[in-house]
C-alpha cells in the first residue's frame, strides 16, 4: 500500500480505540461471573465428553439428524434476481442419503408484487419452512432421538409458525429431542438483566460479547428459567478452545435433556474447532449452494445473454 | 468409474466414489467417438470434502471422528478417488468428459502384458494390479509363480511376467538395477533359474559367493532342484588361466590388474615374455635377471673366472646373457613384475585352466566362477575374451562359408556389481570385452546381464546397450537420474523409486514400450549365506553353552567341598583349562539359564540339575 491518507489513519485510529475500550471497561472476569451467578441469571456447570457406552446408549434410542438450509441468490439489480434454496436433514449414519427440500424463487414471480426487503423477509421465511419441512419428514422416516438444527429455535417460531407447532408436537409426541445451535450470538440476555452493574458502554452489549473468554472449555451457562424467549430453554458453551461461545436452544418441556444434549453437543465438536458440531459442518458442507453452482446454472438455464443482462457494472471492475 | 474434468488426448482423471485406483492397473475407457482405448493408471490419489488439507482447520480431531462413527457414520464413506490416467496410445482428440470406465478383460490387453510364445519367456513374477484382469486369463496362465510379500508365501493371482528369450537378439542385454535391500540380487537369482530352466549356456562372476543353486527354498511348495544345472568354479581352486596360451596382451592385462604397470614395466613385459613361455620358464628369467641386476656386471664377469662349480658357473654365465639381452631394462621393473607374478601364481591361476567352464557351458548350463573380486576382474578378462573369441570364430567362419569350425553355443555373462567391471571414466581390464560384447554380442548371440546398484558409475557405452532394463529400489538421486535418462520411465515411476518395497521392480524394455511394474517372484533357490550374523552368534552360544552343560553333568552336585576335584574332573574328561573362579563363572551362567539350579546350604551354595 502506499502512503495511507493521514486523515484516514486519523479516524480509523480514533474508531479502533474506542472499540478497544469498550472491551476494556469489561469487568474482570471473576467478577462478571460472580454477578452472573449472584444475581441468578444462571449457573455454570461443566460438561463432559461421552465414550464409547454412552454414545451407544444414545444410539439405541435413535438416530442423530442434522438439518441446515441454504441459500444463494444471484447478483443484480431487484427485481432480477433468482434465489435458490435447498434444505437438507441427513441422519448420522453410512446410508448417505438425506431428506432434501428445494425451491427456487423470484421478485417477479411473486404475487402481489413485493419490494426489496419484503421479498428478502420472504426468502428468510421460505427457507425456515423448507428446514422444517425436511425435519419433519425426518422424523417420519428415520425415528431420530435428537434433531440439531442450525440457529435459533425462535427463529423457526417466528419464521415457519405453522409448521413448527406441527414440528413441536411432533417432536414432543415422539420424544425426539429438538435443539437449535446457534453459530452466530445475537441475544443480550445477561447486559439486560445486569443493566445496573455494567459501564455504561456496554450496557447493550451482546451476550457472547460478555461472555467471550469467560467459559472454560467445555463450560456452560445455563441460563435460568423464563428468563428466554417463553417457551424455551437456552444455554452458552465454549464447546472447543475457541473463545467465543455457542448458542444451543431447548424446548421448554425437554429441559430435563439439557445436560445430556450439552455432552453431546461437547463431544461432536472437534476441540480447535470454532465450536460447531461436526456433524452440521458436514451437513452444511453437503447442502451449500455455492456461487459456483449458482453460476452455471443461470448459464445453463437463463443463458449467457441474460446473464449479461442481469450482471452488475461492478462485477466487471477490472483494476 | 467415470472420466471427469479436463481432458487431452493422452491424460484423462478417472474418478470412482467405491474403488480405489492402483497404480500401473490398466483401465478401459468407452469413449463414444473413439471407442474403446487402453489407459494405465499413474496417479492414484483419495479425497474426502469433509476433511479438508488444512491443518487449522480443527476437523482433524480424531475424537470426534470416532465419537461419529459410534453413532454409525463413517467419514470415510464420504471419500472420493481420483486416478490420473495415461492412455497406452495417443487418441486423435480430447476423451469426452463424463463417459464411463471399466476393467479390461484379459483378452483386450493380452498384447501390452504378454510379449512373445509363453515357452520363450523368462518368468520373472507378476504384473502387480492386474488381479481383476488376470481373473478373466486363460487356465493355464494363472498361478504360475509363487510370490513373498509381507512375511507370507503364495501363489500369484497376478498376470505373469515373462521376457522374451527369443526378443533378445532384436533388443539384447538386461541392465538390474538397485540398492542393497532392494531385491536386485533375488532378481538377479531369478533371472539365473530362468535361464538355467531354458538351458541357455550361461556365465556367471560371482564376487560374492552368493550365486549358490544346490540349496531349495523349504518353504515353497514347488521348488525346481537345479543342482545340475549349474556348475561352481573358483579360480585358483577349479580354473586358472593356461600360461603357455597366454598372449603378451593377456599376460599385461593379468598383470595390470594386479597393480598397474609403469610404461617401463610394460615394454619390460613386452621384451621379456617370448612365445612358448611357461610360468615357469617366464618366472625364472624373472628371478635370474633380477639376481642379475642386483649382482651388476662387474661382479658376474669376476665370478665367472673363479673355480666354481659347473652349476654355479652355467648359472652366472645365463645372468651374462640376460644382461647383455636386457641391458636397458631396469631393476626396479623387473622387481615389480615379479612380485605382480607372484601374486598371481599364489592365487592358483596358473595352475589351471578354463576347459571345465566351456564343458559347462557346451552342456547348456551355468557356470558359476567365484574369486576375490580383483582376481575376477583378472581372470575374466581372460575368460570372456576366450569365450567370446570362440563363439566369433565359429560364428565368422560360418557366415563365410567355412563350416566345420569347432562349435561354441551362444550364451549369457551374467554379473553383479558390473560397475567394477565396465566403470565409467577409468580403466578396468575387463572393460574392453564387455564394452565390445555390449556393442556387436548380439551378432553373436553372446547376451549381457549386469547388475549394479550404481548405475551412475556404469560405463555410458555400456548402459546405452542394455536393452532391458530391471529396476529396484533407487535411492541415490544421482543413479535415480541416470535411470530416468536411461529408460523409458515416467516422472511419476521415477518419483515412486526410493519407495519402492523390496521385490518390487520397473521393467524398461522396447519390447513392451512402456515401464511394467512388476512383483519379481520367490527364488526357487537360496542364497548359501542367509543366515543372519546375529543368530550365527546365538546359534554358536547356545550349542557352547551345551556342551559345557553335558560336560559337567556327570560331576554334579558341585558344592564347595568338591569344587577342586570337579575342576580336576572336568578338565580331565574335556581337555579344557578351568579354574575354580571360571567354572564357578560357568555355573553361574547355566543357572541363569535354567539348566542348573543353585541351593544355598550351610556348607555353602549347591549346584544341581535343574531337572533333578
Amino acid at each position: 500500500m502506499l502512503e495511507l491518507d493521514l486523515n484516514l489513519r486519523q479516524k480509523f485510529e480514533d474508531v479502533a480505540s474506542k472499540m478497544r475500550l469498550r472491551l476494556q471497561q469489561r469487568p474482570s472476569i471473576k467478577a462478571l461471573r460472580d454477578t452472573i451467578a449472584d444475581r441468578g441469571i444462571g449457573t455454570f456447570r461443566g460438561s463432559q465428553k461421552l465414550d464409547t457406552q454412552n454414545l451407544l446408549q444414545v444410539v439405541e434410542k435413535g438416530k442423530i439428524v442434522g438439518v441446515d438450509g441454504s441459500t444463494n441468490s444471484s447478483k443484480g439489480p431487484f427485481p432480477y434476481i433468482i434465489t435458490l434454496q435447498q434444505a437438507l436433514a441427513k441422519p448420522c449414519c453410512s446410508d448417505p442419503k438425506g431428506i432434501t427440500e428445494t425451491d427456487a424463487l423470484s421478485p417477479l414471480t411473486v404475487e402481489p408484487v413485493i419490494g426489496e426487503d419484503e421479498y428478502r423477509e420472504l426468502v428468510k421465511r421460505n427457507l425456515a419452512c423448507l428446514e422444517v419441512k425436511v425435519a419433519l419428514k425426518a422424523i417420519e422416516e428415520f425415528w431420530p432421538r435428537l434433531i440439531l438444527l442450525d440457529g435459533s429455535l425462535v427463529r423457526y417460531k417466528i419464521e415457519a409458525p405453522q409448521l413448527w407447532e406441527k414440528l413441536k408436537s411432533r417432536a414432543l409426541d415422539g420424544d425426539i429431542i429438538l435443539v437449535g445451535v446457534v453459530e452466530g450470538i445475537s441475544t443480550n440476555l445477561i447486559s439486560q438483566c445486569l443493566k445496573d452493574e455494567l459501564p455504561e458502554v456496554i450496557y447493550y452489549a451482546s451476550d457472547w460479547e460478555i461472555l467471550f473468554g469467560l467459559l472454560d472449555v467445555g463450560e456452560r451457562l445455563e441460563i435460568a428459567q423464563g428468563l428466554f424467549k417463553e417457551g424455551f430453554r437456552t444455554f452458552f458453551m465454549r464447546s472447543s478452545t475457541d473463545p467465543k461461545p455457542i448458542g444451543i436452544d431447548l424446548l421448554e418441556e425437554q429441559q430435563i435433556y439439557l445436560s445430556e444434549v450439552a455432552n453431546l453437543v461437547y463431544t461432536l465438536t472437534p476441540r480447535d474447532s470454532r465450536g460447531i458440531p461436526l456433524w452440521l459442518d458436514i451437513v452444511d458442507k453437503s447442502v451449500r449452494i455455492t456461487d459456483k453452482m449458482m453460476e452455471s446454472l443461470l448459464s445453463a438455464y437463463l443463458g449467457d445473454d441474460y446473464v449479461e443482462l442481469i450482471r452488475p457494472k461492478r462485477e466487471k471492475r477490472e483494476l | 468409474m467415470q472420466v471427469v474434468g479436463l481432458t487431452t488426448p493422452h491424460e484423462v482423471y478417472v474418478a470412482s466414489k467405491d474403488r480405489k485406483f492402483r497404480i500401473n492397473e490398466l483401465l478401459v475407457i468407452q469413449d463414444p467417438y473413439q471407442g474403446d482405448l487402453i489407459g494405465e493408471v499413474v496417479e492414484s490419489n483419495s479425497y474426502n470434502r469433509f476433511i479438508p488439507l488444512s491443518i487449522g482447520s480443527g476437523i482433524h480431531d480424531g475424537d470426534v471422528i470416532e465419537s461419529l462413527k459410534h453413532l454409525g457414520y463413517s467419514i470415510s464413506e464420504d471419500e472420493i478417488n481420483i486416478g490420473k490416467v495415461k492412455l497406452l496410445t495417443e487418441a486423435n482428440f480430447p476423451i469426452v468428459t463424463g463417459c464411463s470406465v471399466r476393467l479390461p478383460t484379459f483378452d483386450e490387453v493380452r498384447s501390452y502384458l504378454l510379449k512373445g510364445r509363453r515357452e520363450d519367456g523368462l518368468l520373472l513374477g507378476e504384473i502387480k494390479n492386474t488381479e481383476e484382469t488376470a481373473a478373466t486369463m486363460d487356465h493355464e496362465l494363472k498361478g504360475l509363480c509363487e510370490i513373498y510379500s509381507r512375511g507370507q508365501l503364495y501363489k500369484t493371482r497376478n498376470v505373469p511376467f515373462f521376457l522374451d528369450l527369443r526378443s533378445f537378439q532384436q533388443y539384447p542385454h538386461i541392465g538390474v538395477f538397485g540398492g542393497s535391500g532392494s531385491g536386485k540380487s533375488f532378481g538377479l537369482r531369478v533371472i539365473m533359474e530362468e535361464i538355467m530352466k531354458h538351458r541357455f549356456p550361461a556365465l556367471m562372476l560371482d564376487p560374492h559367493y552368493e550365486m549358490e543353486f544346490s540349496e531349495r527354498q523349504d518353504d515353497m511348495t514347488e521348488a525346481r532342484d537345479f543342482s545340475q544345472d549349474f556348475k561352481k568354479f573358483q579360480i585358483g581352486e577349479h580354473i586358472g588361466v593356461e600360461f603357455l596360451n597366454l598372449s603378451k596382451r593377456d599376460l599385461l592385462a593379468l598383470l595390470s590388474s594386479v597393480s598397474p604397470l609403469t610404461e617401463a614395466m610394460s615394454s619390460a613385459v613386452e621384451e621379456l615374455h617370448l612365445r612358448g613361455d611357461t610360468y615357469l620358464s617366464f618366472s625364472n628369467r624373472l628371478e635370474l635377471l633380477t639376481e642379475a641386476l642386483e649382482k651388476g656386471r662387474a661382479k658376474i664377469e669376476q665370478g665367472l673366472k673363479q673355480d666354481l662349480d659347473p652349476m654355479e658357473k652355467d648359472k652366472l654365465s645365463k645372468m651374462k646373457e640376460l644382461l647383455e639381452k636386457y641391458q636397458n631394462i631396469p631393476l626396479p621393473s623387473v622387481q615389480g613384475i615379479a612380485w605382480r607374478l607372484r601374486r598371481l601364481y599364489n592365487s592358483g591361476l596358473f595352475s589351471h585352466d578354463i576347459k571345465p567352464v566351456k564343458e559347462a557351458m557346451m552342456q547348456g548350463k551355468l557356470a558359476v566362477v567365484q574369486g576375490p573380486i580383483w582376481l575376477l576382474q583378472v581372470f575374466s578378462t581372460y575368460l570372456l575374451s576366450n569365450l567370446y573369441r570362440l563363439r566369433r570364430d565359429y560364428k565368422d567362419g560360418e557366415l563365410k562359408g567355412e563350416a566345420g569350425g569347432e562349435y561354441f553355443p551362444p550364451f549369457i555373462i551374467a554379473t553383479d556389481e558390473a560397475h567394477n567391471f565396465a566403470p565409467k571414466g577409468r580403466d578396468a581390464a575387463t572393460k574392453g570385452i564387455i564394452t565390445e560384447i555390449a556393442q556387436e554380442g548380439r551378432k553373436y548371440g553372446v547376451f549381457l546381464v549386469l547388475a549394479t546398484q550404481r548405475p551412475t558409475l556404469l560405463d555410458e557405452t555400456v548402459t546405452a546397450q542394455l536393452n532391458t532394463k530391471i529396476i529396484f529400489r533407487t535411492v541415490r538421486a544421482s543413479d535415480i537420474a541416470t535411470i530416468t535418462e536411461e529408460t523409458d520411465i515416467k516422472a511419476e515411476e521415477a518419483r515412486r523409486l526410493p519407495y519402492l518395497p523390496s521385490g518390487d521392480a520397473f521393467v524398461s524394455s522396447p519390447l513392451f514400450g512402456r515401464t511394467v511394474a512388476i512383483r519379481v517372484r520367490y527364488p526357487h533357490t537360496r542364497s548359501p549365506h542367509t543366515q543372519n550374523p546375529l543368530d550365527e552368534i546365538q546359534v554358536q552360544r547356545e550349542s557352547a553353552e551345551d556342551k559345557l552343560f553335558e560336560s559337567i553333568k556327570p560331576h554334579l552336585p558341585i558344592y564347595a567341598a568338591n569344587f577342586a576335584r570337579a575342576v580336576e574332573d572336568i578338565n580331565g574328561a574335556t581337555g579344557q583349562h578351568y579354574e575354580v573362579r571360571t567354572l564357578k563363572e560357568a555355573l553361574e551362567a547355566l543357572v541363569e539359564k535354567g539348566k542348573l539350579k543353585k541351593q544355598s546350604s550351610p556348607l555353602g551354595d549347591i549346584y544341581l540339575d535343574a531337572d533333578f
